[in-house]
């Protein structure tokens, strides 16, 4: 009955001649949510950028089929048109583009490559209107270069509003919980809430608690060295609280 | 005499540059050399253009493959309390050295140049301007960003005299680039002559590339590679418009942008 969204099998990367990911095996069925926790350096972000496609990880072994297409022969756009979104640990700024093109551009595009004529100006205005109040980005936003002079807290709320506007199936958030103050931190987690349902699937990495109180994760991972070192339920969130990464 | 010609790495936080040039100078009595200073014809001749005292010009030259509509000045002599604001489009299938000597004759002048050069193919596109300050209190800014594509050369060489009478004058000159593929060449020179004490000038000069974290980025949000990469020149060259007259900004815009999506897919 699960169907399978996701499956990672003896994934090995690396960059340059580093080996980063070393045998990461991860199933994630549809509806699911699971967190992947782990030591800095572990290889979370990388596993983040090989799954949307960063050109300077070269996997070197293993595969990913995102449902039952492989992904690993799909170029980042085509990763993010068939549903695949990432929030980015630390966003990237684009001086001189607005975030409205920049939207207006991200979703016509994937409307172009579906064969659909790009979304009507006020569908799109009405669309931006409503994902910023999701994540209550200040209505200025829009006209503003995308990450440009942002907060590091108004960064992340940027990508929970670009997930909101692109509505993947897979949402990857890489540390979107890192540096947000209590209520930031709130307001993203009912962002990412409001945005499931049962089509959909997400890992959530993080080094915190909190947000996984808010999204009760279905699966944790814990990540060391580049390989899943254990898998179990939310009990694991509290082994790691209480005693560290070290007992895997 | 201070000619500055520096070379000092990091500063601006413009994420393209692979290298840059930066140099300012600020009016503090004592440290210039007043010596050195050759003064020289004001120009003249057929391509020379008069702003008379008080007159305010304000054109666009674009200069396509078959040509510019209007012949390009090769001097401007700015008379007392004008303006002149020109700007240059050079769009790509250009061969062509565009020299421009700008002498400011009447206090109490501002002058403005902006440029975009789109170099593909085998354009070769060389701006070589002099900006003379003769006499003191006028203002000169220069902002020329550029494109250079396939086996394409670029070249900037931009002079700022400032006399030494020329006192409260203020220049700025700043010219970025953008490399697009390992056979195109760029070639910026800036070089300030400042031979006056109470002056404020500045020049920045980068050469870099496309930004691969904001490519990503785009990519990531489902922006194809192509397109990600002419919002980014767009965004790289569109500053400059800010320059153009208001009633033609807009179809300027529409038109170097239909270059640079024409830039990136040769
Ligand atoms: N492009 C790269 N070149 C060289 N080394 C890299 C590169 N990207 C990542 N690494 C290295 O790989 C390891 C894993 O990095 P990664 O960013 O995936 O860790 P992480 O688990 O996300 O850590 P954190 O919790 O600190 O965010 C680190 O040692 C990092 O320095
Ligand atoms: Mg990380």
């Amino acid at each position: 009955m699960n169907d399978i969204l996701l499956e990672i099998k003896d994934l090995h990367a690396s960059a340059g001649d580093k080996e980063i990911l070393r045998g990461v095996n991860l199933e994630i069925g549809r509806g699911e949510i699971h967190a992947v926790m782990g030591p800095n350096g572990a290889g979370k972000s990388t596993l983040s950028s090989v799954l949307t496609g960063k050109p300077e990880y070269t996997v070197t072994q293993g595969s990913i089929e995102f449902m039952g297409q492989d992904l690993l022969a799909m170029k980042p756009e085509e990763r993010a048109w068939a549903g695949i979104f990432m929030s980015f640990q630390y966003p990237i700024e684009i001086p001189g583009v607005s975030i409205t093109n920049f939207m207006k551009t991200a979703i016509n595009s994937k409307r172009k490559a579906q064969g659909i004529e790009p979304m009507k100006a006020a569908d799109f205005l009405r669309l931006m209107k409503e994902k910023m109040a999701l994540v209550q980005m200040k209505p200025e936003f829009a006209k503003r270069e995308v990450n440009v002079g942002f907060s590091g807290g108004e960064k992340k709320r940027n990508e929970i509003f670009q997930m909101a506007m692109l509505d993947p199936t897979l949402a990857i958030l890489d540390e979107t919980d890192s540096g947000l103050d209590v209520d930031a931190l709130k307001i993203v987690a009912d962002g990412v809430k409001a945005l499931h349902s049962p089509e959909k699937s997400a890992i959530i990495i993080t080094h915190y608690q909190k947000l996984l109180e808010y999204v009760r994760p279905d699966v944790v991972h814990v990540l060391k060295a580049g390989r899943i070192v254990a898998t179990g339920g939310y009990e694991i969130v509290d082994k790691i609280e209480n005693e560290g990464f070290e007992q895997f | 005499m201070k000619a500055l010609n520096s070379s000092n790495m990091g500063g601006r936080s413009m994420n393209i540059q692979m290298r840059e040039s930066e140099g300012a100078i600020h009016g503090k009595k004592g440290t210039v050399d007043h010596g050195n200073y050759v003064e020289v014809p004001v120009v003249c001749g057929p391509g020379v253009k008069e702003i008379a005292s008080g007159e305010h010009i304000h054109e666009v030259f674009v200069v396509g493959p078959d040509g510019t509509q209007a012949s390009l000045p090769s001097g401007i002599v700015v008379g007392e309390a004008a303006t002149a604001d020109i700007i240059f489009i050079v769009l790509p299938g250009v061969k062509q050295d565009i020299p421009l000597t700008v002498d400011l004759v009447g206090e109490g002048s501002t002058v403005h140049l902006a440029g975009i050069y789109l170099c593909s193919g085998n354009d070769h596109v060389t701006f070589d301007i002099t900006m003379n300050h003769r006499v003191g209190h006028c203002v000169s800014r220069q902002v020329f960003n550029g494109l250079a594509a396939n086996a394409s050369k670029a070249e900037f060489f931009g002079r700022i005299v400032v006399a030494p009478d020329a006192q409260k004058t203020e220049a700025y000159q700043e010219n970025h680039n953008v490399v697009l593929s390992d056979n195109a060449h760029v070639n910026t020179k800036p070089r300030l002559e400042i031979y006056a004490d109470d002056v404020k000038c500045s020049h920045g000069a980068t050469v870099g590339r496309l930004d691969e974290d904001a490519q990503f980025y785009m990519e990531s949000r489902g922006i194809p590679e192509d397109e990600a990469k002419v919002l980014q020149m767009i965004s790289f060259v569109a500053p400059v418009l800010e320059y153009a007259p208001e009633a033609d900004r807009e179809a300027l815009a529409t038109r170097v942008e239909d270059a640079i999506r024409h830039l990136s897919s040769v």
